[in-house]
């Protein structure tokens, strides 16, 4: 019970000062995009639009007002969800995203997990092999694979099993021809939901490749921290207490050298995940996968300005969504910030 | 040479051996041991740090260092060899037969779980008896070391508890299984002096309980002679003395077991002179080309024979043995004079604290309400040109929080700091300059008070930078030369850097640098506290040399009065931020007036073996657990 009012704490305490974080940023947002060089209101026209009906759109727009006063509208239909409309997709800003961060949010989890599996089956490996010859080759490969990035994996990856052995499809979300069920956007959670097997299969098809590109890439470093978390474990004396009482290896190293090294491990995730967000960028173009990224990439190059407020604001939110998470994680794993 | 048996010894060593085996050199950790423990009994392992105390505890448990390992010899636990018996089979015996106590007791729990879990996790190792639950059995233990509140303690993490909690956890983990060895490696050296007490005799009480025989490892002599029925004494791995605790340390035969009771100051009776022993053990690497007595080299009585040959265990009387072909000669070891100069005699005042307070508030936060905690309550105290003051108590007491408030780390929130006539409580810019000049501190541990990326020549002359003087390359080397020849090191000790250097020398170049500018108060904290007897000595006559040559006073803290009675004019007796005693130091040790005070006195080990030591009594009603 005491760890739940702990954690509300947390809550209510970074939820208050996500407040004004979120503030600046929109600020930031609006006022960085405001100086760019891009006119929206001809950009919202066709290319032989008079500079009269320029000027009557940019009215309409409202782009002759203050800009203090554009950041107050623009403000105020934030908070009633309106974002805008996209210049260049002529749609709601709110919608674009909507259909699109699920997918990403999707990556992002699964790439997560892979890299957890394989961050955390790696540091043990480093570590069970620490002292002897295995563990020079081993950490010669664990820096082979820090050193490549993940649109390198990305590459491999599709040309291996995509285009070589032909064993798994590396474009889109689906293939053509399935069904595609919407309830939260999230198309693995719809078609169970709704029973539809085959497309949960082929839409976890998809994911394999592009989401083992971002594993892979990330997991060397939680497997070095791991690794060097416990062997920092192994130095204290509880361990060594721990031996004296005849416990064995295996439970030592789970429940007393691993209980302590995940938490160095752990706050390293949280910073990999966030910047997984922005992160999956490459690998959505690589696969033209329907994410975030892609659309973002979009409307930079199109100087869909809504677009990019838009995106931007759900990068910070998603940011401060699973800083929170992780600190909430760390003060159940950790009892020295939970309890006095 | 006596090979001491007794009749069903619980634990043998014949010939025991430990090496150290490298690739290309091997050396000697442990060399010809012999001993044997029977049931009920305690033996007391007595040494200084690298003697090989621990390494015995290690052997047993055969969790010895990478690379190092048994070469001759057996140790034989209740018939069975340790050494060549199956891995599995020796686990079986640990935590059931054999049980440790750790020198560390906030580290010999694991952080992460609760005191519950962990002992749930033994007691299902070691067995219950049938339909016993966990729980009911974890509060009988609990019970049985006296902690109080056993169900509520359960559900607490290490860190919210006292070392002195932990250990007693930790002691009662070790008892649950009725072990019949316990190996306890120096259990009570991170405590405070009244918890200090308590442990001991609540081991002992548990060993009596069980019939328990346990092996006691301590650098104290005097410790380990009133809880011990035999000690041995280690020199560099091998026994120099062993005999009846009460025998050998009235008459020790060898003179380094003479030496090292000699190295240490008295709580009783007239104040002495230190034994300095020179130098340092010898290192493990020289063992294997040293010839003769691995003594002689320190050895006041050593005479050419001794360089020659090693020599023997000899009979000396009823079942204790020494090796040294001079055991006639130890008695004439006597401590020397005390140092001359101690009167100093001024009536000038350099530093008046006059009703000191420092109190922290919690931090604000919108769920509870800010409460205020007095660190330093309403303290009184000066100090005066060249003299020196200790301040004594347990840990908690405020001793630490007043020599931050003297060197301006913090700022008190009441009360007044006069230095050397000028009013320096406000603690400005201007008072910090006023008071560099004059205050340095030395801080506890130089393992991490030393930037362990410069070289020593560059930390001794650290305050050179701050006061922007003799700042040159130069300037600043020789500076660093004289200040080396000060503490007694060599001039290329400069070149070096702090992890080049033993721990004494590590503390040598600490007390150096606070030295660089020529303070005229020190304020040192804690800092020959973990540092060997023989170091400990060396280190406060270097303090009285200093004090002599510069005439500097200090504030010394300490919670091991023994030192303070040796080195301090006066004393401030600290309990729970406020000054509860002070006085002459030999007054106020010889007739302590506040119940604090004594219980304090009663918690130190007496000088003489045959006075008993009855530390309980006296502390009733000064608990702070």
């Amino acid at each position: 019970m005491r760890m739940f009012a702990t954690i509300a704490k947390l809550l209510v305490k970074r939820v208050i000062t996500a407040i004004p974080i979120l503030l600046i940023v929109s600020a930031l947002l609006f006022c960085i995009l405001r100086i760019l060089p891009v006119d929206p209101a001809a950009m919202s026209l066709p290319p032989n639009a008079t500079v009269e009906e320029v000027e009557a759109m940019r009215k309409e727009m409202g782009l002759d007002r203050p800009v203090g006063e554009q950041y107050g509208i623009w403000l105020g239909k934030l908070m009633e969800g309106d974002i805008g409309r996209s210049i260049h997709f002529r749609q709601d800003v709110t919608s674009l995203i909507g259909s699109t961060l699920p997918a990403t949010i999707e990556l992002a989890v699964i790439a997560m997990m892979v890299a957890t599996v394989f961050g955390l089956a790696g540091g043990l490996f480093l570590f069970y092999v620490r002292g002897t010859r295995a563990e020079a080759v081993m950490d010669f490969f664990s820096i082979l694979l820090l050193s490549l990035p993940e649109f390198l994996w990305s590459l491999f990856l599709l040309l291996i099993f995509g285009v070589f052995f032909e064993v798994l499809p590396f474009t889109g979300r689906l293939s053509p021809g399935f069904e595609r069920p919407v309830i939260t956007g999230f198309l693995l959670l719809d078609s169970l939901i709704t029973g539809n097997l085959p497309t949960f299969f082929n839409a976890l098809e998809h994911m394999i490749l592009p989401c083992l590109a971002l594993g892979i890439a990330l997991s060397p470093s939680l497997m070095r921290v791991l690794r060097s978390s416990l062997l920092d474990a192994y130095q204290d004396d509880y361990i060594q207490q721990a031996r004296l009482r005849g416990l064995s290896e295996k439970r030592i190293l789970i429940r007393h050298g691993l209980k302590n090294a995940i938490l160095p491990t752990l706050s390293l995730m949280g910073v990999q995940f966030g910047f997984l967000f922005g992160g999956t960028l490459l690998v959505e173009i690589i696969y033209s996968y329907p994410g975030m990224g892609n659309l973002m990439v979009d409307a930079i190059r199109n100087a869909d300005l809504p677009i990019i407020q838009g995106a931007g604001l759900t990068y910070c939110v998603a940011v401060l969504v699973i800083s929170i998470v992780v600190d909430s994680l760390y003060l159940i794993l950790n009892p020295k910030l939970r309890v006095r | 040479m006596a090979i001491l048996s007794a009749k069903n010894p619980i634990l043998s060593a014949q010939n025991l051996c430990v090496e150290s085996l490298g690739a290309k050199e091997s050396f000697p950790v442990l060399t010809d041991l012999n001993f044997s423990l029977e049931p009920g009994k305690i033996l007391g392992l007595v040494g200084e740090s690298g003697a090989g105390k621990s390494m015995i505890g290690r052997t047993i448990s055969q969790y010895l260092p990478k690379g190092f390992a048994v070469t001759k010899g057996t140790l034989a636990f209740d018939g069975e060899d340790l050494v060549s018996m199956l891995p599995e089979r020796r686990r079986s015996l640990l935590g059931r037969d054999i049980a440790f106590i750790p020198q560390e007791p906030l580290s010999g729990l694991n952080p992460v779980l609760t005191v519950g879990q962990q002992i749930k996790e033994h007691l299902l190792r070691i067995g219950l008896a049938p339909g016993e639950n966990w729980r009911e059995r974890a509060l009988k233990e609990f019970e049985a070391v006296h902690l109080p509140h056993g169900a509520a303690l359960l559900e607490k993490y290490p860190h919210q508890l006292s070392g002195g909690m932990c250990q007693r956890i930790l002691i009662a983990m070790a008892f649950a299984s009725r072990p019949r060895l316990l190996i306890a490696d120096e259990p009570t050296t991170a405590l405070d002096v009244t918890i200090q007490a308590r442990i001991v005799k609540l081991i002992a009480e548990m060993q009596k309980r069980d019939g328990t025989a346990v092996i006691f490892i301590t650098h104290d002599l005097r410790l380990a002679s009133q809880i011990s029925d035999e000690i041995m004494v280690l020199y560099a791995g091998r026994p120099a003395e062993r005999g009846p605790a009460k025998q050998l340390f009235s008459a020790p035969a060898h003179p380094y077991t003479r030496c090292l009771q000699l190295a240490n100051p008295t709580i009783s009776g007239p104040r002495r002179g230190l034994f300095i022993l020179p130098e340092r053990m010898p290192g493990l690497r020289v063992l294997k080309e040293l010839k003769g007595c691995r003594f002689a080299s320190r050895c006041p009585n050593a005479v050419e024979a001794c360089t020659e040959i090693e020599p023997p265990l000899a009979d000396i009387g009823p079942n204790h043995i020494a090796a040294c072909i001079r055991t006639e000669k130890t008695p004439q070891i006597v401590p020397p004079p005390l140092s001359p100069g101690r009167e100093i005699a001024s009536a000038k005042v350099h530093l008046n604290g006059e009703k000191l307070t420092k109190a922290y508030t919690t931090a604000w936060s919108p769920f509870a309400k800010r409460s205020a905690f007095k660190a330093v309550n309403s303290v009184d105290f000066t100090l005066g040109e060249g003299e020196f003051v200790g301040i004594v108590g347990e840990s908690g007491s405020g001793k630490s929080s007043l020599a931050r408030l003297v060197v301006g780390l913090d700022t008190p929130t009441d009360g007044r700091i006069t230095l050397a006539g000028r009013d320096v409580t406000s603690n400005g810019r201007s008072e910090k300059a006023y008071r560099r000049q004059y205050i340095q501190m030395v801080f506890q541990d130089p393992q991490s008070a030393l930037n362990p990326r410069r070289r020593i020549g560059s930390i001794v002359t650290q305050a050179n930078e701050a006061s922007g003087l003799h700042t040159g390359a130069r300037e600043r080397m020789d500076r660093a030369a004289e200040l080396l020849k000060e503490i007694g090191l060599p001039p290329d000790a400069a070149m070096r850097f702090p992890s080049q250097l033993s721990g004494g020398q590590k503390q040598r170049v600490n007390i150096a640098r606070a030295l660089c500018t020529l303070p005229r108060i020190l304020v040192a904290d804690e800092i020959v506290s973990g540092l060997d007897v023989s170091v400990q000595a060396q280190l406060l006559d270097l303090l009285l040399k200093l004090r002599d040559e510069h005439g500097f006073s200090m504030l010394f803290i300490s919670h091991d009065l023994s030192v303070v009675r040796y080195l301090c004019d006066r004393v401030l007796v600290m309990y729970r931020g406020k000054v509860v005693e002070s006085g002459e130091t030999e007054t106020v040790f010889a007739d302590p007036q506040h119940p604090y005070t004594r219980s304090l006195l009663a918690a130190v080990p007496p000088d003489d073996v045959n006075t008993e030591w009855s530390p309980v009594a006296a502390e009733a009603g000064y608990q702070i657990e």
